[in-house]
């Protein structure tokens, strides 16, 4: 029993890593209809930028914290601004935003690596008793819990400011038609503006507290690849989905681990999600995907 | 159709001419026979960066130390060295060009086992020999059916030998009989750590009682690790690089696992002490070498003097290929490339690692015995040299 | 430059233009995008190599065993996703690629993670350059066909291909299975160059660097995929000091490729004497003519 509470808590954990990311490729893709892989090199700018605030400007972990979302926010802004624009005011098809984006990430992994920061991978300073708390027989780790914590509240603040002001208004208008919330009114750039800062400043946390969990390397964008099966599995678009289907997906993978095989955990995940968009093509909570072209 | 193959051959002569054009013109150091050139390949970039940067320093080190002594057989000796990016089509290439073009006498390196495997068919082809340095997978130098690859050789030990080690020494020096292990199953290192500290470990009468895979690039281990827990091991072996172990150490640790840890030549690394240095106190490490060895003092002062970084693993194994060949020119009398392969089996050496005479038969260091050492408070204690039949 | 160097680099130009090819058809000419390329090139590979080395299956044979064990794979996989939206699709191949790489790495057979050793080293340039030349041929003909075009006009529009009677589905299909075949003949050549292969040497890098030489080319041209496959195989060798900052220089071009030039180095048009004729002509008359705008 207590093996199996354990677990959950492992899933739970695993997953709240993921939604974190996930939310930030949803936002984006309930806008602009594509994903944006970038979002990982962002995640891992964010991660830096929090590493090196702790280690050579020695601020206290709080301000990091909001200098690491700050920094990652102007990235994808800026972002943004140079690769998507020129693209949207040019109605590009949906095959070269996917591709600048790729492009992208190529170009924030490598950078990283090429300049002196280097490859090898970097620890943290240690900011937290790294003791877990112990449920009894179920141990449960503090940065997991605050990561949790964390993540539920900027979760919480992203979704009030959706549904209860204007901007969001404008998002949510946005979301369901690009040109028809032009004619009534809705700056769709200024839209897209948000939308990029407020993904970037969930990067930022998100690789912030990736790295107090685990390290820093220019390669964490990688794992932003299951954070983005995460949010295909919860529906593209849908951030409810795409935190439910992260959560699902630790869970899963925990699961496949502890009682059928860790060596082919990743098959059997992606296995279901084949399975699930086989059944239901747009996810678990997608919105219904009739092509905008 | 037709025109669409004629612009396809024209495309291709034109940059075959322009290559052979740039390369008619830009070789001028064609026949120089008083210089002995020595390859070098390995990962300049890449994950494995760390290492192949400091094999190929230790290596330039060491020939700019020969060459003030007077170099070898009166001449002067040149490196080249090149980046495989861990990739081993990469290293079929940088082989082809070392031999091909810049003409060396042997080739040192690569630190991986995949890329020495790849460049095995094209040293047959050339007849140039290589010594591998850290490539641990004994189809290195022996073909599927047990025959020798004449021009594939290694200064390590390899995967059986460490992992029966690691069984051995877990088994009957600490008396640890059940053994957990999880390994990268992405790995070849990995891999093959397993597959024989497995068989060794249950032909001594121990029981293995967990068996967990992860996949390279994953940072949460706690899955396998809360069902290694419940499996109740007295040791567990973590047979993968520094990063993965500080991470799965750590995260063992905070499961409340307590087993001991033991590992092998990918651990050792400053990187693993500041990040886990609490969660891998008391672990095993079966090492190539003594790190603390006064014999190995002098080398590791010279580079970190000269480079101002510490000395990894590798560039201890590299220094002792680079003794080997040495020897072996020497002993060849010439830098004649098939001549020098024939003197390295007859050759012994006395290098950092032990002393190293390359078996006939296999192209293996002979009789190389493990160094077993303990993580004691951020530092490698020696325990003993050990070996196994 | 020694010859013996060059051509190895040719091989290996050859083998990466063989999969791109495949690629420009899928992503160029049909317009769905890959992640997964890198496992059709593995199934191809290891069914190749598992032929020649335990089966004693000769060559030839044994990379086309390759090829339709990657295309069967294909067409699986496109039976299941093709229906699905682009990024959904998207994610299904790369899942698909690494689902191969991780059970390639769990057979024992095959040699798991520690690879696939001795393998004859069969592939030579002459085969090489014979399969391209094949490959070009037979990809010429499906574009210039009925098919081809049916193709192109789902990438341009693909509810209106709909709404006139093409069979969308039919036809990604066959694109998919096409350029599977062609990864997996890739595949085969790529283990009897290298004598050895891992499951490792096909990650899910190699199947975006196969697709940016694909943008490089042009989208929606065959002589953009071969000038790019040569050039990108030899731009490193070359600039061999330069590597660090080779995949920084990637990235940053196909951002610029995407925002200034989105046809790519050939920009959808094919290499002829015709082309360099007209081109020729237009330099002498110096009309300053504004450039054809090529839509893709």
């Amino acid at each position: 029993m207590s093996y199996l509470l354990q677990q959950i808590i492992n899933g739970l954990s695993i997953g709240s890593v993921y939604a974190l990311m996930a939310v930030g490729y949803s936002l984006v893709y309930s806008i602009l209809n594509f994903s944006n892989f970038a979002h990982g090199g962002v995640i891992m700018i964010g991660a830096y930028i929090g590493y090196f605030c702790l280690t050579m400007l020695k601020v206290p972990f709080y301000i990091a914290f909001i200098l690491s979302a700050l920094g990652a926010g102007l990235l994808a802004v800026s972002m943004e601004k140079v690769v998507y624009r020129p693209l949207r005011k040019r109605n590009a098809p949906f095959l070269y935003f996917i591709i600048s984006a790729m492009g992208a990430s190529i170009f924030l992994e490598n950078i990283v690596i090429a300049s002196p920061i280097g490859p090898t991978f970097r620890t943290y300073p240690p900011i937290f008793s790294t003791e877990p708390i112990m449920l009894g027989p179920v141990a449960l780790g503090r940065i997991d819990l605050l990561m949790f914590i964390i993540s539920a509240i900027s979760l919480i603040a992203l979704i009030y400011i959706i549904e209860k002001t204007k901007i969001g208004l404008s998002i949510r208008a946005t979301s369901y038609s690009v040109k028809g919330s032009t004619l009534m009114g809705v700056n769709v750039d200024q839209v897209i503006f948000i939308i990029f800062i407020m993904g970037g400043i969930l990067a930022g946390i998100a690789g912030m507290l990736f790295g107090m969990k685990y390290t820093v390397y220019p390669q964490i964008g990688n794992i932003t690849t299951k954070s983005f099966i995460a949010a295909v599995f919860g529906g593209l678009g849908s951030l409810p989905g795409a935190v439910f289907g992260s959560i699902l997906l630790g869970i899963i993978e925990t699961m496949t681990s502890g009682y059928l095989s860790s060596q082919y955990r990743d098959l059997i995940a992606f296995a279901l999600l084949i399975f699930v968009l086989v059944v239901k093509p747009t996810g678990l909570m997608g919105k219904s995907t009739e092509d905008k072209a | 159709m037709r025109r669409k193959v004629l612009s396809l051959i024209s495309v291709l002569l034109i940059f075959t001419l322009m290559l052979t054009g740039c390369g008619g013109s830009g070789s001028t150091s064609g026949a120089s026979s008083d210089v002995i050139k020595i390859g070098w390949i390995g990962s300049l970039t890449g994950d494995q960066a760390v290492w192949g940067t400091c094999e190929s320093n230790t290596i330039k080190m060491l020939i700019e130390q020969v060459n003030a002594d007077g170099g070898i057989l009166g001449k002067q000796v040149e490196g080249i060295y090149y980046d495989t990016k861990g990739d081993a089509a990469e290293a079929v290439n940088a082989v082809k060009r070392l031999i091909s073009q810049d003409k060396v006498v042997a080739i040192l390196g690569p630190n991986a086992s995949g890329q020495a495997l790849a460049i095995s068919s094209v040293l047959d082809q050339y007849k140039v020999s290589d010594i591998a340095t850290v490539a641990t997978n004994p189809k290195v130098t022996v073909n599927e059916d047990g025959s020798v690859k004449k021009y594939n050789f290694r200064v390590c030990f390899i995967d059986p030998y460490q992992g029966a080690v690691a069984a051995g020494y877990a088994y009957d020096k600490l008396g640890l009989k059940n053994a957990a292990i999880l390994y990268d199953v992405a790995s070849d290192y990995s891999q093959g750590f397993t597959e024989f500290f497995e068989k060794t470990f249950t032909e001594k009468g121990g029981k293995i009682v967990a068996k967990e895979g992860f996949k390279e690039g994953d940072v949460d281990f706690r899955p396998q690790l809360s069902k290694i827990k419940e499996a109740n091991p007295d040791v567990i072996l973590m047979p993968y690089y520094y990063k993965e172990v500080a991470l799965s150490a750590n995260q063992a640790r905070d499961l409340g696992i307590e087993a001991t840890l033991i590992g092998g030549d990918g651990w050792p690394s400053d990187q693993l002490m500041t990040m886990a240095k609490d969660a891998i106190e008391g672990s095993y490490v079966v090492n190539h070498l003594d790190f603390n060895d006064p014999d190995v003092k002098p080398l590791q002062d010279a580079y970190k003097a000269k480079y101002d970084l510490p000395m990894e693993l590798n560039g201890y194994m590299a220094h002792d290929a680079f003794l080997l060949l040495e020897a072996a020119i020497k002993d060849a009398n010439s830098a004649d490339p098939e001549k020098i392969t024939e003197s390295l089996t007859k050759v012994s050496v006395e290098g950092v690692t032990g002393t190293i005479k390359i078996s006939p038969d296999t192209h293996n260091p002979d009789g190389k015995e493990a160094a077993i050492v303990r993580i004691e408070s951020g530092d490698y204690i020696f325990q003993e040299k050990y070996g196994v039949k | 430059m020694s010859w013996i160097y060059i051509s190895g680099i040719l091989i290996l130009s050859g083998i990466n233009l063989l999969t791109v090819l495949g690629l420009s058809l899928l992503t160029g000419f049909t317009g769905l995008f890959s992640f997964g390329h890198a496992g059709f090139m593995a199934i191809g590979a290891y069914i190749a190599a598992t032929a020649t080395v335990k089966m004693g299956i000769s060559f030839i044979p044994a990379l086309l065993a390759g090829g339709c064990g990657a295309m069967i794979a294909g067409l699986l996989i496109g039976k299941l996703t093709l229906n699905l939206k682009g990024d959904y699709f998207c994610i299904a191949t790369l899942g698909f690629g690494e689902a191969i790489r991780l059970i390639l790495d769990n057979i024992k057979y095959f040699g798991g993670a520690r690879g696939l050793p001795n393998i004859y080293p069969h592939t030579n340039l002459t085969v090489v350059i014979i399969i391209d030349i094949i490959a070009i041929v037979v990809l010429v003909f499906i574009i210039k066909s009925r098919h081809g075009r049916n193709m192109v006009a789902i990438r341009e529009e693909e509810m209106a291909s709909q709404v006139i009677g093409i069979d969308v589905f039919k036809y990604k299909l066959m694109s998919l299975a096409i350029s599977a075949l062609y990864a997996g003949i890739a595949g085969g050549l790529l283990a009897h160059y290298l004598g050895y292969i891992q499951p490792i040497m096909f990650k899910m890098v190699k199947s975006t660097e196969l697709t940016i030489i694909v943008i490089f080319g042009g989208l929606g041209s065959v002589s953009g995929s071969v000038v790019g496959a040569l050039l990108l195989t030899f731009l490193p060798e070359i600039l061999r000091s330069f590597y660090e900052w080779r995949l920084v220089v990637y990235g940053a071009a196909v951002i610029l490729i995407m925002i200034t030039r989105p046809q790519g180095l050939m920009g959808g048009k094919e290499f002829s004497f015709k082309g360099i004729a007209r081109i020729f002509r237009k330099f002498k008359n110096k009309s300053k003519n504004k450039k054809e705008g090529v839509k893709l």
